[in-house]
């Protein structure tokens, strides 16, 4: 009797076989449908802060740094991967892709960050997408002449031509500390 | 005539000018309100009128001009009925009369509002903290509207939960916070006189995340499905699901029958793999590291079905208010199904290899005995309710989404030890793939077009009452949700399972052996981080502060010949 | 020759020892459905551990002392052993019950370093380890004796031999009885109560790290080498052939089976409660008693 039930208990164990996988050395890809990390398409993004606002776990920020720029911060380190921004996103810019692995010890590694050149709509001030999506246009486009790229350095205002003291703003100008890494 | 309108007449005879309202919103439930000096008049009329106690809800209705709301739930199983008793005190005087002096289960939710709200609770037994952390400050009530859901108050050193001294003739052993049995941060100090156990004392709520508070003050309505299924690792769905019909009661939105189906069969997923893992668990608990294994061999199919379903590995991500946001189409319902027949074929497989097993019979029989009057005088619910007899089951009491439409047993045993809730729970396992499959059956003969969630029409309006049941795999899950305006709940109050079986752990711990004491705890199948979900920001507050290791060691010699 | 077995003992003993938990393990974790761990697994834990910093967790001279004691005697056990029927330079000066008090020693050593460390877990499973040994090492002692009774004589390489000079009704008694309690031994399933893992958290071993638990741990693995070779060399003692060499591959194989047979084992039953373990023990201990008896009657 207990001899026999000692028997079958061994009988499942080994019908079933080894179901471990060599994991780290064997892949597996995750199945179609998967939500992974997400990822922004610099292209499509419009800037209009849906993503942003719904977020249940508030880690995408949106920045205005200017009047033309607005920075779009993704933190990937308290993403829940509900994918609800994908769902709410207008110009489905933002895709759930099916990357898991994504420990890693620089949180930089897994941060998205875009930077948006938005125009000013003229009746309620506020800013819009840049309709230029040529990036050869959009380097001459107002807002961008005198950024400094290298120091990753922007202007706080623009002006319809150029003038010296703006580029020393720019220059010398600081990001807000919370963007800085 | 039915329950509710037998019990508000008799109310109305009873009480007289004490009863303000009673209202049934929805068929179902009733929602009255009483004048504060009625409270325990009308609880102790309902418990002898067969009710079953759920919990209570403290919130802060100051700005209203109402002072401090306290709503008591109490469930009629055979009327299909919850009663919530609503009473409100002035904001300078927020004293109740407390019902621990007939009802011992209303302990914990009365102690926690008197940590979390302030409010003071007449007859009170026991006035310890519960919910906040040893050095929060005094006079500090998190949940009260100044309180911003973000405050960090310094921590204090050398203040610690004062734990009794054990009893004459006994020792003590120290299971927590941290122990290899627990899996979670919780503390029992139990008292034992060699091996065999003589009490215990429960100091627990170690991981508060303040949800609820961050509910009330900086999601909104369709954040919260999401941030609820966090609130528990295994009933994600439960927890999402039971929220969203909260909601969707209170705002009267019914939601597309297509919907039901697939929340039905997402929290039906939930429980097998609930139930598997516990199997495993309870495995490992007595030693037996084997069924551990197969068990879980057999979840993790469950598991990577669950992921090709709803996109992750958990049941994650699915439900929003007013219905789903994927749909189970032709192709994975073939898949479900075949995963299904393969799961049955095993599971039968290891419960007979397990249940014919007489070693385990001689860990399990006749431990963590608990009576059938106890069971009922603690309001335990689920599989552990069920193994002492009680034949309760919200699918079948409190029928929610679907659940009336769909065939299936309520397994139920009267052995009141680990045994039975072993038996129960292999049980539930069958009964939850019999409910997968006729889910199925009804979702392939429904229309494909019809949506998958419901389009809100404007707010969802202040002020109304939502209270839903949905039966996790540890037992009946109740949340509360007062509506309120900026889009956000006023007030959203969860109660998972482990919190009225956990008070009930003391006594199943009686005059066991240690050996015992892992799987006794185990057998509720503690889910901490449900029963602690409240609350503001973490226990120990910010400054970090780097030990050398001399001083880590100084400081754990110093506590131990402390002691 | 004879200075050289003792070399060849310890040697032997040392080098398989962690080898055999390997083999523990990947049993286990086939029964299990795991691909498990490589092999060479437990040399590389050993290693590790034995890298790190080592604490005195218990501040007490006692508790440093005590893993070094441990392995100090089952060494000193395993280096008399007539490993391959081979006398062994010491055997001269010990005997049966040299042997004995150095096993006892060694679990005397692990309880005193259990009390020491002044662990509530600890304390727990140090009680759990002396009933165990009280209970326990009685049925090692019947097993050797009935070899006293067959060789009459308190020699080692004597007494090895003599348990299976006559396979009578004693000897498979006793040999059923030593299987049983060679599980207790090992402690694994469902007999390591003393450790416990979920529910003691390892017992005596709590507050153990570093080196300090490297030398328990390679103590224990000795250990479980030491009960299982016993077994071999004693109820199947009559299968070994007289070449040296082949003797050794024959036992190595049959000491690898046993402790196939020790995971299979260990890897189906849960773990027995003290009391419920007690009451099998002290079955064991009468049947053991019942097994000497019928030997002096020479059955």
């Amino acid at each position: 009797m207990w001899l026999w039930n000692k028997i079958k208990q061994l009988a499942i164990s080994f019908k079933a076989g080894v179901v471990t996988l060599r994991y780290p050395f064997e892949p597996r890809p995750a199945p179609e449908g998967f939500r992974g990390q997400p990822l922004w398409d610099h292209a499509k993004c419009i800037g209009c802060a849906g993503c942003a606002s719904h977020c249940p776990a508030r880690t995408i920020f949106l920045r205005d740094i200017c009047q033309e720029l607005r920075i779009l911060l993704y933190d990937s380190s308290r993403c829940t991967y509900c994918g609800r921004c994908a769902d709410l996103c207008p110009e489905k810019a933002i895709t759930m892709s099916d990357r898991f692995e994504l420990a890693t010890d620089n949180r930089q590694d897994i941060t998205q960050t875009i930077e948006l050149f938005m125009m000013t709509c003229q009746r309620c001030g506020r800013c819009y997408d840049l309709e230029i999506k040529n990036y050869i246009d959009r380097l001459s486009a107002l807002g961008y002449r005198y950024d400094c790229l290298e120091a990753r350095k922007v202007i706080r205002r623009s002006t319809a031509e150029f003038s010296p003291d703006e580029l020393e703003k720019t220059v010398t100008y600081e990001r807000p500390g919370r963007l800085e890494k | 005539m039915s329950r509710a309108e037998k019990l508000r007449r008799w109310l109305e005879k009873e009480l007289g000018g004490n009863l303000i309202s009673a209202e049934t919103p929805f068929p179902g439930r009733l929602f009255i309100d009483l004048k504060r000096e009625a409270l325990t008049a009308a609880a102790s009329g309902l418990m002898n009128q067969g009710a079953r106690y759920q919990m209570g809800i403290g919130y802060d209705a100051r700005k209203d001009g109402r002072g401090f709301g306290l709503v008591h739930t109490f469930a009629f199983d055979r009327d299909s009925l919850l009663v919530a008793l609503r009473t409100f005190a002035p904001g300078d005087n927020p004293e109740f009369d407390s019902l621990t002096p007939f009802i011992p289960g209303a302990g914990w939710s009365e102690r926690e509002y008197q940590d979390l709200l302030g409010l003071k609770f007449r007859n009170l037994s026991d006035r310890k903290r519960l919910v906040l952390s040893d050095d929060w400050p005094e006079g500090i009530y998190p949940l009260r509207r100044e309180v911003p859901h973000d405050l960090m108050p310094p921590a204090a050193e050398e203040v610690a939960f004062r734990l009794e001294e054990a009893p004459p003739g006994t020792s003590i052993i120290p299971f927590g916070p941290f122990h290899a049995s627990l899996h979670e941060p919780a503390h029992f100090s139990v008292y034992v006189d060699g091996e065999d156990i003589k009490g215990c004392e429960y100091r627990g709520f170690m991981t508060h995340r303040g949800i609820e508070k961050l509910a009330q003050t900086e999601l909104t309505y369709n954040d919260v499905p999401f941030v609820a299924e966090r609130i528990c690792g295994i009933c994600g769905s439960v927890h999402a699901v039971n929220y969203a019909q909260a909601v969707e009661a209170a705002a009267g939105i019914s939601i597309p029958r297509r919907a039901e189906f697939i929340r039905m069969v997402a929290l039906e997923l939930e429980r097998l793999h609930s139930h598997l893992l516990w199997l495993g668990v309870a495995g490992h608990l007595i030693g037996f590291d084997t069924v551990f294994m197969q068990a879980w061999r057999i979840r993790e199919k469950i598991m990577w079905l669950a992921e090709r379903l709803t996109g992750n590995r958990k049941t994650y991500g699915l439900v929003i208010i007013g219905g789903v946001r994927r749909d189970i189409n032709r192709e994975s319902s073939r898949d479900i199904r075949s995963t299904l027949e393969e799961v049955d074929r095993e599971m039968q497989a290891l419960e007979k290899a397990i249940l014919k097993d007489r070693t385990i019979h001689r860990r399990t029989r006749g431990v963590g005995y608990l009576s059938k009057e106890e069971t009922v005088k603690w309001n335990l619910v689920g599989p552990v309710a069920r193994a002492r007899g009680l034949k309760i089951d919200a699918r079948r009491d409190h029928p929610y989404a679907a659940y009336d439409e769909v065939e299936f047993e309520v397994p139920v045993a009267d052995s009141g030890d680990v045994w039975g809730t072993l038996v129960v729970r292999v049980k539930e396992v069958y009964e939850a793939i019999k409910i997968i499959n006729q889910c199925l059956d009804r979702l392939e003969k429904l229309s494909k077009n019809e949506p998958l969630a419901v389009e809100l029409e404007g707010p969802i309006p202040a002020g109304r009452q939502g209270l839903s049941l949905v039966e996790a795999p540890r037992g009946e899950a109740v949340h509360f949700v007062l509506t309120g305006n900026e889009n956000r709940p006023e007030r959203w109050r969860v109660r998972a399972p482990t919190y009225p079986n956990l008070q009930a752990v003391p006594s199943m711990l009686l005059n066991n052996k240690l050996a015992d004491f892992p799987i006794i705890v185990g057998q509720i199948d503690p889910c901490i981080s449900c029963t602690d979900r409240v609350l503001v920001v973490e226990n120990r507050s910010g400054k970090a502060r780097l030990l050398s290791r001399q001083e880590l060691e100084n400081i754990s010699r110093a506590k131990r010949s402390g002691r | 020759m004879k200075v050289a077995a003792v070399v060849i003992n310890l040697l032997y003993f040392l080098l398989l020892a962690p080898f055999l938990e390997g083999v523990m393990r990947k049993i286990t974790a086939r029964i299990q459905s795991r691909q498990g761990p490589p092999l060479y697994q437990p040399y590389l834990d050993l290693l590790k551990l034995l890298g790190k910093e080592n604490l005195n967790a218990a501040g007490h001279p006692v508790f440093r002392l005590a893993p070094l004691l441990a392995l100090a005697s089952v060494l000193s056990a395993i280096a008399l052993l007539p490993l391959a029927g081979q006398s062994s330079f010491l055997a001269h000066s010990s005997d049966l019950m040299t042997l004995i008090y150095f096993l006892t020693l060694g679990g005397f050593s692990i309880l005193v370093g259990a009390l020491a460390s002044g662990n509530p877990f600890a304390s727990v499973g140090a009680s759990r380890e002396m009933m165990t040994i009280i209970m326990l090492e009685p049925v090692l002692a019947m097993t050797l004796i009935l070899g006293v009774v067959r060789a009459g004589s308190l020699g080692l390489v004597s007494v090895t031999e003599g348990v299976s000079t006559n396979r009578g009704l004693s000897y498979f008694l006793m040999m059923a009885v030593y299987l049983v309690a060679l599980q207790a031994f090992v402690s694994r399933q469902p007999f390591d109560i003393p450790e416990a893992e979920v529910e003691i958290l390892e017992g005596p071993y709590v507050e153990y790290s570093g080196p300090n638990y490297a030398l328990f741990r390679y103590t224990l693995n000795l250990k479980r080498m030491f009960y299982s070779w016993l077994f071999v060399a004693g109820f199947l003692g009559f299968m070994l052939p007289g070449n040296i060499i082949l003797c050794l591959v024959i036992q190595t194989v049959l000491i690898l089976a046993l402790f196939v047979l020790i995971s299979v084992i260990g890897a189906t039953h849960p773990r027995f409660r003290m009391d419920q373990a007690l009451k099998f023990y002290g079955i064991l201990l009468l049947l053991a008693l019942l097994a000497v008896g019928l030997g002096v009657r020479g059955w």
